[in-house]
């Protein structure tokens, strides 16, 4: 991994999301306007937590599959502590966030402890948590939150909507971390060749540990944006999002068998997603063309990005 | 002994599971229920005041052409082809009104809220809807309606004040004493019955279970509720889970109610295929197309449904006069081109009618 | 190497050295494939007590054959992953090519023609997948999530969700029976006995195995590793589009939309059957062996009255289980 390489897919990138925000404006001047953009920031941000909480997890070469689930887990508990146990709100949130977490640790459990892949683990505790939050919630939502609840979701602060900060923040710390601290510096290592990462001393085990927490953390936390976003609680909130947030993982230059990725390329790639399904269905593309289009996009970007880069990896 | 522990696990899971206790149906939800009498007595609407919502500012658009989008709880069933085919009817009979359909592949809340944002931004005029959430869709609608768009709802409702009006099928307990009737002709007054749904979170099917479970104890109290499962909207699984339930029961099991157009045609499937027919009652909601095999074959007597492409063009007029002003809060009916005069009922809903019955000698007229 | 013309004493084996028992030997290749059997073993035994008509011939009949063709989907699909690879579309593909053979056989053409006009098309779908994963490098997991989203978004766009009625009665083969047995079951056996034949005796079979578990060595004993890839995607084509002529017959409507989580259901039954995600073991039997134990475990919890609300974390555990089990099994073998 050099800086050359690395600068060259996100530069790719950052171009194909220019050229796209122009011909998008182009067909609907209703696009490239502020109230547009940051409404789209804030619809972006629940899949932009799990993605960059992704990057970092596709970039030891594994996957979290189950990120969804633990997103209507943590959803459907927040209901569940607030109305049925009587737990204050904020109490309750932080109480669903945490259970969220632990989720994502018994990821990270079974896959160091047990050595099971974290395709097949993940794949398993998708259809678990999923059945969970079914199980517990008994189909029921949960409504009628007090009006300040709603400020994440729907309101704004100093102009810009709420969660759209806190994907900036996050965005932001998970970038610093990545690219200049030790641990950073660990997650490339696993990628690259865990059993040397292993020899050379570094924690293989507690780091890919705290990457499955990280996810099931970031989750958690984009559950209770989204409930109160909606304003109710679902048993089937998630479902899907992690194909989205793998895609924007994937677009933004992660290789998929770890060792290369940069949260700068999984916000560039989610930007270039929310660019093209709003822009599109502004000019008029049904919804069923534009998953056309951006599975396109998909394949034709990595297919680029493969011709110009021959690194030489598999 | 390691070879013994997905075994043994599988037994633990079986004997913590056993449940036999079968007091109250599963699927419904757990909002008060309203029986309705158990003769043909019609049911009295009390009179409500106006509860809907308005848009701010909305512009003059009386007698111009509208730009509608339709967002359905999901497109690929024949359900809301029927209400698309619908709303496109009344469209091309007003000639002022352009309607597309656009809605999510999945009947998740994420992606319908998403479309309807960016129609809000695109600067639609009118927006119909049927809602996979009713209390989720709010937030948007209301977006909507601040926008100064117009906002009518058909088939599945939101919170009142999130739209202008809502176009009711039929009353929930209506819909509830049609089906539990319609099966206590055909089983008997002491027969036992499955349920097919689709998932335990779709409002509408919910608020319906609950009704007929209301009903049938107050006017059918010796029928036996056997059983509810869940089949998503998906026909192979409504398929699969309709012959579980017959191979579970066996003689048990007389009829079977499909809460979903797509479970009904593969529930009756399921009983052809299992040369169960006559033995087995399928009664549900279904539109005619999808039912015309097996109702020609006499395998079931009658399909439940309200006209889903009245529903639809009903619903278009709706949006017109409330965009031109003529329906306006405090109205008792509207006027909905060849359906004649439709009533409101509750407050700000309008009622398409009684639910529509489609039988061997009628189902052929239908197309859709 | 022997000189020729030269007599060597023939070699004593120690005496303590001895060929481990068939039992043993079984266990060992075939472990997974076995911790699977026994599984549907013991369901089917648990749940006849509770409520015997479990093993009636029509409920025999909706496990095996209404399921079948997951199996024989998750044929292909554990060849796939035994090469190292993953397709994700799969179950678009199947809702893709169900809609075609049904608007062939609405519009009137062969029978024939409306069952195997399909298969060729998912062929070439999924040969040009193989070309982008073995050629271009792209991982395959990215090449089958643009091909997911392509193939979703296409049958929408195409079909406009409508349904496929008034199927002429002669192409719903998935309904009729061959030798007493119903087609289904009888597809599925065949195909599985035959792929898993082919995989274990042929040089094309054994060396996908090597393409999966150690390429540098599969490239060193002269495979084509490129051609490999691509051949086992084609014949993933080929086994969904067979796959489909059971799924799309077996009502007398298809809807054409994608059939949710299918991709999902078919991924598991290959890998609890065995195959490993690391590419380079397991056996197409414990596929089709796992396909028919999720279609065992989905009718035997209604059969046991599993609260409905409850029977996806059911599932869930039941799956995780599985893994853990055969993660243990591993740790023990290896």
């Amino acid at each position: 991994m050099t800086l050359r390489s690395l600068i060259r897919h996100e530069t790719f990138l950052a171009i194909l999301l220019v050229l796209a925000l122009v011909v998008l404006s182009w067909q609907s001047d209703r696009f490239f306007t502020v109230a547009n953009l940051l409404n789209q920031g804030r619809l972006m941000t629940e899949t932009g937590l799990i993605a960059i909480a992704m990057t970092f997890v596709i970039a030891t070469g594994g996957i979290d599959l189950s990120v969804g689930s633990i997103l209507g887990l943590t959803a459907i508990l927040t209901g569940v502590f607030w109305k049925n146990l009587g737990v204050p709100l904020p109490a309750a949130a932080v109480a669903a966030i945490a259970v969220g977490t632990f989720a994502g640790y018994v990821n990270g459990l079974i896959i160091t402890r047990f050595r099971v892949p974290a395709l097949i683990a993940t794949l398993a505790t998708l259809a678990l948590y999923r059945g969970l939050a079914e199980g517990i919630s008994q189909a029921r939502s949960v409504r009628g939150y007090p009006d300040w609840f709603y400020v994440l979701g729907q309101g704004e602060v100093l102009g810009v909507p709420t969660q759209l900060w806190i994907l900036l923040i996050a965005a932001v710390v998970a970038a610093v971390i990545l690219a200049y601290t030790r641990w950073g510096r660990t997650t490339y290592a696993i990628g690259s060749n865990e059993v040397a990462a292993r020899f050379s001393g570094l924690s293989v085990e507690g780091t890919k540990l705290a990457l499955y927490t990280m996810s099931g953390f970031a989750a958690a936390v984009a559950a209770v944006i989204f409930v109160s976003r909606v304003s109710t609680t679902r048993s089937d909130m998630g479902s899907g999002i992690e194909l989205d947030a793998i895609t924007a993982v994937v677009l933004g230059g992660t290789s998929i068998f770890g060792g290369r990725g940069t949260v700068l390329g999984t916000v560039l790639g989610l930007c270039l997603i929310q660019a093209l399904k709003n822009g599109l269905s502004l000019a008029g593309v049904k919804g069923d063309g534009t998953i056309m289009l951006i599975g396109i996009v998909l394949i034709l970007a990595v297919l680029a990005s493969a011709i110009f880069e021959r690194s030489g990896t598999r | 002994m390691r070879r013994l522990i997905l075994p043994a696990l599988l037994a633990l899971s079986f004997s913590t599971s056993l449940s036999h206790a079968q007091s109250t149906w599963t699927g419904g939800d757990d909002l008060p229920t309203n029986p309705l009498a158990c003769d043909a007595t019609p049911a009295t609407a009390e009179a409500k005041p106006y509860d809907g919502g308005q848009p701010t500012n909305p512009p003059d658009r009386k007698g111009k052409t509208l730009t509608v989008v339709d967002v359905p709880k999901l497109v690929g069933i024949g359900y809301f082809n029927a209400t698309s085919k619908g709303i496109a009817d009344a469209a091309k009979e007003m000639g002022t009104m352009n309607a597309k359909t656009d809605g999510p592949s999945k009947a998740n809340i994420d992606d319908q809220i998403t479309l309807i944002d960016n129609y809000i931004t695109s600067g639609v005029d009118g927006i119909l809807f049927a809602a996979n959430d009713p209390v989720a869709i709010s937030p948007v609608l209301k977006k909507a309606l601040a926008a100064g768009i117009n906002v009518v709802g058909y088939d599945a409702n939101s919170e009142p004040d999130a739209r202008q009006w809502f176009v009711n099928q039929a009353e929930f307990n209506g819909i509830a004493k049609a089906m539990v009737d319609s099966m206590a002709s055909e089983i008997g007054e002491e027969g036992s019955f499955a349920i097919v749904t689709s998932t335990f979170t779709t409002p509408n099917q919910a608020r319906w279970i609950s009704e007929m479970a209301a009903y049938q104890a107050k006017c059918h109290p010796k029928m036996k509720w056997l059983e509810t499962v869940e089949a998503q909207e998906d026909n192979i699984l409504s398929f699969n889970q309709s012959n579980t339930l017959i191979n579970k029961y066996g003689d048990e099991l007389k009829g079977i109610f499909g809460m979903t157009s797509v479970a009904t045609p593969a529930a009756a499937d399921a009983v052809t295929q299992a040369k169960k027919c006559g033995s087995v009652a399928v009664v549900g909601l279904a539109t005619p197309n999808a039912m015309k095999p097996y109702v020609s074959a006499g395998c079931v007597k009658s399909v439940v449904l309200w006209n889903p492409v009245d529903l639809g063009y009903a619903a278009a007029y709706v949006l017109r006069a409330a965009a031109d002003g003529t329906l306006a809060p405090g109205a008792t009916s509207v006027k909905a081109g060849k359906l004649g005069d439709l009533s409101v009922i509750n407050g700000s809903e309008i009622l398409l009618g009684a639910p529509f019955v489609f039988t061997k000698d009628n189902i052929n007229d239908f197309d859709f | 190497m022997a000189m020729s013309g030269v007599d060597l004493p023939p070699v004593q084996p120690q005496t303590n050295l001895r060929r481990p028992g068939f039992l043993r030997r079984l266990m060992a290749d075939y472990g997974q494939e076995l911790i699977v059997l026994s599984a549907i073993i013991v369901l089917f035994v648990a749940v006849t007590a509770v409520n015997p008509r479990f093993i009636s011939a029509n409920n025999l009949t909706s496990i095996f054959s209404g399921n079948a063709y997951i199996a024989v989907a998750a044929i292909g699909m554990a060849m796939v992953i035994i090469t190292g690879n993953i397709d994700v579309s799969i179950g678009a593909l199947i809702g893709v090519l169900a809609t075609i053979s049904g608007t062939l056989a609405v519009a009137g053409y062969p029978i024939w023609v409306a069952w195997f006009f399909p298969v060729l098309v998912g062929m070439a779908i999924n040969g040009l997948i193989g070309i982008l994963v073995a050629y271009f490098r792209i991982p395959s997991i990215v090449v089958t999530l643009g091909a997911l989203s392509i193939l979703r978004g296409g049958l929408i766009s195409v079909t406009g969700g409508t349904w496929i009625s008034d199927l002429p009665p002669a192409f719903l083969i998935a309904q009729q029976k061959w030798l007493g047995l119903p087609v289904p079951l009888v597809a599925m056996i065949v195909l599985t006995v035959l792929a898993a034949l082919w995989m274990r005796y042929s040089a094309f079979g054994r060396s996908l195995y090597a393409v999966g578990g150690n390429p540098e060595a599969a490239v060193a004993t002269g495979i084509p590793i490129e051609r490999r890839i691509v051949a086992v995607f084609i014949l993933n084509g080929f086994f969904a589009g067979l796959a489909t002529i059971l799924f799309a017959t077996q009502l007398q409507v298809i809807q054409s939309t994608v059939p949710p989580n299918l991709e999902l259901t078919i991924i598991m039954a290959a890998v609890i059957g065995g195959v490993s995600i690391l590419g380079g073991s397991g056996t197409v039997i414990g596929s089709t062996l796992a396909a028919i134990l999720f279609a065992t475990i989905g009718s035997a919890l209604i059969f046991v009255n599993v609260s409905a609300y409850w029977l996806r974390a059911v599932i869930g555990l039941l799956i995780l289980a599985t893994v853990l089990a055969d993660m243990l099994r591993r740790r023990r073998t290896v």
